[in-house]
C-alpha cells in the first residue's frame, strides 16, 4: 500500500519522497494554520510530524480548522490534530505533545528537527521559537495571517550562519504590544482584553500549503541562502516575496553572530570544587536565563514580607501585578524585583541543588555564546 | 543640508498610494508612522516597510538613504500575528 499510496508524487521530477519520508517537522500551534500545515505535511507523507499546542478545542475553530470536528470539542488540539493525520497516512508517525512548547519542547529535541514551523498566535511565542532556532541553528518556518493577507516567512538557521532573524524586521509596536501584557518588568497584568485577530478558511490553506513547502524547501535544489518573506493577499490575488536581511543592534540575533556551544547540564547548582573553586571569577560569570525570576520583593512602606517565599526565585510569568499590593498595608507598594541576568555565585546562594526554573542560559565565555540547556529530553 | 529624495509609498492593498520628498534620515519607522497618520491604517495592527523595487524588507531603524534610490517604491505591509 505505501508503494502505491506515492505513486503520482513519483512522476514529479524534482520531488523526493525519500527526502520527505525522511523529514522530521515540530508545527508549534495546531490552531488554524497548523491544522493546514499538518494536513499537508501528511498528504505529502512526511515521516515524522510533532504537533506542539496547550489549548483545547472551541466550537469557533472549527470554521477554519481542517482536521477538527465538533466532537472534539474540550480536547486538546495537539491530540486531535495528531489523530486525524495519522487517519490520513498511517505510515508516517505524528506525535501529539500538548502543553505549552517552551515547558516541553527542549533545545536538545529542537535539534532532532530539520525544520519547525510557528503556527503559533502571539509575538511572544515567535520570539521564544526564534531564540530557541537561533541558538540550536535549525530552520524556522513562521506562518501568519488574518481574514485578507497570509504571510510565511523562512529563517534557514541550518543553513546560512549569519542569516536575518524573525526580529531583524520586527517593529517597535510589536513589542510595545507585548509590553502592554506585562507591568513591573514581568508579571501579568489582570483584567486584560486580548486582541481577536479574525481568520478565514481561505488565509489558514494558503499560509498553510506554503508554509509546509517552504518547510520542505520544494523547488530549491541548494540549500536556501538567506532569509524571506512571501505575502498573499487573497482577495486581490496578488503576491511578492522579499529578502530580509541582518539587521545591526537586532534584539534577537545580534548576540548569535556565531553559533551558540549548547552544553546540556544538569539543573543543580553547586559551588565549583578543586582549581575551578580557587578562581574566583567564576563564581562572577554572569548568565542570562531564558526567564525572568523575581529576585527581590518587598514593600516600601513594611519591609520585607513573610510571604515573600512564595514569589522569591519564581518565573516572573507564573503571576500578575496583583503581587505589587502589599498583603499588610493593601497599598501598592510592593516592589518586585524582576530580573534575568544573575552571576553564577548568585544562582548556587539562590537555589543550592534546587534546580532554576528557567529553560536555559546564555554566557559569553572567551568571546563565545554558549548556552547551557537545563532541561528534560523531551524529545521525538 | 542633505538632499531630499523622491519615493513612492504604498499600502499593501494598493488602496494608497503616495509621492513623497523625504529626507533621506528618514527611517522606515517614521515612513510607517507618517502611513499610519495620514491614510488612517487600523491601528491595532503592526506594520513593516518593503522596498518593492529592490525586493528587500527594511528594518525599522534603517535609514532611507542607505535602502532605497529615488523613484524606488516602498509598500506599508501588515504583520500577521495570528496563526
Amino acid at each position: 500500500m505505501r508503494t502505491q499510496r506515492y505513486r503520482r508524487h513519483d512522476l514529479i521530477d524534482w520531488f523526493s519522497q525519500d527526502e520527505v519520508s525522511a523529514a522530521r517537522i515540530a508545527v508549534v500551534g495546531a490552531g488554524a494554520v497548523g491544522n493546514e500545515v499538518v494536513k499537508n505535511l501528511a498528504l505529502l507523507g512526511v515521516g515524522g510530524i510533532d504537533v506542539f499546542d496547550f489549548d483545547e478545542v472551541e466550537a469557533h475553530n472549527l470554521t477554519r480548522s481542517i482536521l477538527l470536528r465538533e466532537s472534539d470539542a474540550g480536547r486538546n488540539k495537539a491530540e486531535a490534530v495528531a489523530e486525524r493525520a495519522r487517519d490520513i497516512d498511517p505510515n508516517i508517525r505524528v506525535r501529539a505533545v500538548p502543553g505549552d512548547f517552551w515547558d516541553t519542547l527542549s533545545l536538545r529535541a529542537l535539534q532532532g528537527y530539520d525544520c519547525i514551523v510557528a503556527a503559533v498566535d502571539n509575538f511572544e511565542a515567535r520570539l521564544r521559537l526564534n531564540q530557541m532556532c537561533l541558538i540550536t541553528g535549525v530552520n524556522l518556518v513562521n506562518a501568519g495571517l488574518d481574514s485578507r493577507w497570509a504571510s510565511v516567512e523562512s529563517f534557514p538557521y541550518g543553513s546560512v550562519e549569519d542569516a536575518a532573524c524573525y526580529e531583524c524586521t520586527l517593529p517597535d509596536s510589536a513589542y510595545a504590544r507585548i509590553a502592554e501584557r506585562y507591568s513591573c518588568g514581568g508579571l501579568r497584568r489582570r483584567a486584560r482584553i486580548e486582541r481577536r485577530i479574525p481568520t478565514t478558511a481561505v488565509t489558514a490553506s494558503i499560509a498553510g500549503a506554503l508554509a509546509a513547502s517552504v518547510a520542505l524547501r520544494f523547488g530549491e535544489e541548494d540549500a536556501p541562502t538567506r532569509s524571506r518573506r512571501t505575502l498573499v493577499d487573497t482577495l486581490g490575488g496578488t503576491a511578492g516575496t522579499v529578502s530580509i536581511e541582518r539587521r545591526e543592534g537586532c534584539p534577537g540575533c545580534d548576540a548569535h553572530r556565531d553559533a551558540a556551544q549548547v552544553i546540556r547540564t544538569r539543573n543543580c547548582w553547586v559551588r565549583p570544587e578543586g582549581a575551578a573553586a580557587m578562581d574566583g571569577s567564576v563564581l562572577d560569570q554572569p548568565l542570562r536565563l531564558s526567564d525572568a525570576l523575581i529576585a527581590s520583593y518587598e514593600c516600601a512602606a513594611c519591609g520585607p514580607l513573610e510571604d515573600s517565599a512564595r514569589y522569591l526565585n519564581h518565573r516572573a510569568d507564573e503571576f500578575d501585578d496583583s503581587i505589587a499590593t502589599c498583603p499588610v498595608c493593601a497599598a501598592p507598594t510592593v516592589r518586585v524585583g524582576i530580573r534575568d541576568t544573575f552571576a553564577l555565585g548568585e544562582l548556587i546562594e539562590r537555589f543550592g541543588r534546587r534546580p532554576v526554573p528557567a529553560k536555559f542560559a546564555l554566557a559569553e565565555m572567551d568571546g563565545r555564546l554558549v548556552c547551557f540547556d537545563f532541561e528534560e529530553d523531551t524529545g521525538p | 543640508m542633505s538632499q531630499e529624495i523622491k519615493l513612492y509609498v504604498r499600502t499593501a492593498d494598493q488602496t494608497r498610494r503616495a509621492e513623497l520628498d523625504l529626507d533621506p534620515g528618514s527611517t522606515g519607522a517614521d515612513i510607517i508612522q507618517a502611513a499610519v497618520d495620514n491614510w488612517a491604517l487600523p491601528a491595532d495592527t503592526d506594520y513593516t516597510l518593503v522596498n518593492t523595487t529592490t525586493g528587500r524588507a527594511l528594518a525599522p531603524g534603517e535609514s532611507l538613504s542607505k535602502v532605497a534610490r529615488p523613484g524606488d517604491v516602498l509598500e506599508v505591509q501588515p504583520v500577521l500575528v495570528a496563526g
